[in-house]
């Protein structure tokens, strides 16, 4: 790892970000990208302050499921409990700390040790300790002083799962606030539940997990960077003759659509764009299902539009190319991990199953022909964020175009974005990424001076 | 009835697909296939272990027709996919060849392989994995009807392609 040098001396994370909407100006200096000292920070303040997304509900379905994962720096695990209720624990044993659960996943009724062989149930209890007797008299041992754990917080919406290391945190509908009317039509268009397609990829790619987390409300970038997916992805379907939702839908990446992005708050973002060929998406079939069911304008959102959002710090979910989760975690300052699963309607038809994965495929996954190269430009940008000579990354686009509050699509949906724009291009709801980075930065460090 | 094919014959066919690819002369590549040929390189379940049902369950790639094939090799020749340009060179190290059965139209192999890939963006990578090839007899040639490869690492750095596995 290369480390800051000539980090120049702040006064504290404010003059991180340029945050002068009257000027037209909003950047934020490149060195919240490589400076370790942030990263460090970032775990304390944000990560492991608030809440984070763990996992999907389908992960723990049955009584006994588990699910391994970190909350920021530390590990923990949550678990099916056998009333039906969810336990998230921090994975490290009660005795002397060996990991308890090692696989990812998998389905127990309880967990044993594998260092010492103390056994614990999924409520965390520990329920057996090896050779207590000729190890401790009776006034020195009480088998709850090796009970693992527990998160602070543990609650889900809408099947996602959530995780709060601190306690003092609000619920967490509020903390979601207005995303939950998005997230609400992700899972409408399920009559059944929705479940994880089986598969999951994991990647690490070289950059700090802030330039990957932009890259998300980031669609200005698409028509550049993803122009090539477009041009493969027509060259293959004049080839072939597809039509129906065997096709897809490149119009987004070169064509000017109608879209609009949004800043949620608590820095959370969103955008959609219209879709020019709704038909190519497998939700179609059920337009008849939907239009009983819902107004005009939430069919339209449902069907009509390509919708994304980014849950701070750590969700991305979108239905854009095909429906997916994906989940990010910083490993070191300029090396992230990213989890991504396809998430659809449990009980799909084969035909649209097969369709929405192929089109996954096709964009996501680090074989796939669009990652890559949105990869390869977070990675270039983190080389580059050592110019500290030319030390500010410029996010102001769109500010002049700026609505305060809901715009008429946002109505629609009963959704109450801080801030509205008429363009998926514009940079307003990455402003609100860095200004809840910054309320929670300063917030945490304020809290440890006391 | 086609001849039956040696051994020696299939891993004389492999090595040079191997060497098209290190080569880039990809267009030569894409004719050792089927017009209806399977490219498939399945992912994995959280569990790590491979995913078994192609159409329904998620793969690294799923490529039915060669026109998909053809897709990939035009977007990396493009010039316009930042990770192909420069593309990276490779070294396909293709060993352990053997025939699993040899019937009229067909003949099933299977090849481990390392592929060491160099680009001074991301510096080495390498992959290693297995080969299963389904090679049909084609006028006195064969060509690949299937190529199935079993990818050893899920955790991947960075990201690959269909020349670098
Ligand atoms: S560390 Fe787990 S039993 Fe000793
Ligand atoms: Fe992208």
């Amino acid at each position: 790892m290369v480390t800051n040098g000539v980090r120049p001396n702040r006064r504290g994370f404010a003059d991180y970000i340029d945050d002068r909407p009257g000027d037209g100006v909003f950047r934020v200096d490149r060195a919240i990208y490589n400076d370790p000292d942030v990263l460090e920070a970032e775990y304390r303040n944000i990560f492991e302050a608030n809440w984070v997304f763990l996992c999907h509900e389908a992960h723990v379905r049955n009584p006994g499921d588990y699910f391994a994962t970190h909350i920021g720096r530390q590990p923990v695990f949550v678990v099916r409990k056998p009333d039906g209720g969810l336990g998230c624990y921090l994975n490290a044993c009660g005795h002397r700390g060996a990991t308890l659960v090692t696989a990812r996943t998998g389905n127990t009724k309880g967990f044993v040790c594998p260092y010492h062989g103390f056994c614990f149930d999924t409520a965390g209890k520990c329920t057996a300790v090896s050779a207590p007797k000729t190890g401790w008299t009776e006034a020195h041992f009480d088998m709850a002083d090796y009970d693992l754990t527990p998160v602070a917080r543990l609650d889900s919406y809408r099947g996602l799962v959530f995780g709060s290391l601190a306690a003092d945190v609000p619920e967490l509908r509020d903390h979601l606030g207005a995303a939950t009317a998005l997230i609400d039509i992700f899972v409408a268009p399920a009559p059944q539940e929705l479940e994880i397609v089986a598969g999951f990829s994991i990647y690490q790619t070289a950059c700090n997990w802030k330039i990957m987390h932009e890259n998300g409300p980031d669609a200005y970038h698409a028509p550049v960077v993803h122009n090539n997916f477009a041009q493969a992805v027509n060259f293959r379907e004049k080839r072939e003759s597809r039509s129906g939702v065997a096709r897809t839908d490149t119009g987004r990446l070169t064509g000017r659509i109608e879209s609009a992005s949004y800043d949620l708050g608590n820095g959370h973002t969103a955008f959609w764009h219209k879709r020019p060929n709704p038909e190519a998406f497998p939700i179609y079939a059920q337009k008849a299902e939907l239009e009983k069911q819902f107004t005009p304008g939430r069919v339209e959102w449902i069907l009509g539009r390509g919708r994304h959002m980014t849950i701070f710090p750590n969700l991305l979910l979108n239905d854009l190319a095909s429906t997916h989760l994906r989940c990010y975690r910083p490993l070191s300052v300029d090396r992230m991990e990213t989890m991504i699963w396809c998430i659809a309607p449990a009980g799909e038809p084969p035909e649209l199953r097969a369709a929405r994965l192929r089109k996954f495929e096709d964009f996501f996954l680090p074989s796939g022909m669009a990652t890559p190269d949105d990869v390869a430009v977070a990675e270039s940008a983190q080389k580059a964020s050592f110019a500290f000579n030319s030390k500010w990354t410029s996010m102001g686009r769109g500010i002049d175009f700026k609505i305060d509050g809901p715009d008429a699509a946002a109505r629609e949906l009963g959704m109450a974005p801080r801030a509205s724009s008429n363009s998926w291009d514009h940079e307003i709801a990455m402003q609100g990424v860095y200004r809840r980075w910054l309320q929670m930065m300063e917030r945490g460090e304020e809290h440890r001076r006391g | 009835m086609a001849e039956p094919v040696s051994a020696a014959a299939v891993a004389e066919f492999l090595y040079r697909e191997a060497r098209l690819l290190d080569s880039r002369k990809f267009g030569e590549w894409l004719d050792l296939f089927c017009e209806d040929a399977v490219f498939w390189a399945p992912a994995v379940g959280m569990d790590g272990a491979h995913t078994t049902i192609p159409e329904l369950s998620l793969n690294f790639i799923y490529i039915v027709g060669r026109a998909g094939l053809e897709a990939r090799v035009f977007r990396v020749e493009s010039g316009g996919s930042l990770a192909s340009n420069p593309l990276p060179q490779t070294r396909h190290l293709v060993t352990n060849v053997t025939v699993d059965s040899d019937g009229p139209g067909e003949v099933a192999a299977f090849a481990n392989t390392q592929v060491v890939a160099f680009c001074e963006a991301r510096g080495q990578q390498i992959l290693n994995g297995s080969y299963e090839y389904v090679l049909r007899k084609e006028n006195g040639r064969l060509r690949i009807a299937r190529k199935k490869i079993l990818l050893l690492e899920y955790v991947i750095d960075g990201y690959f392609d269909f020349f670098t596995i």
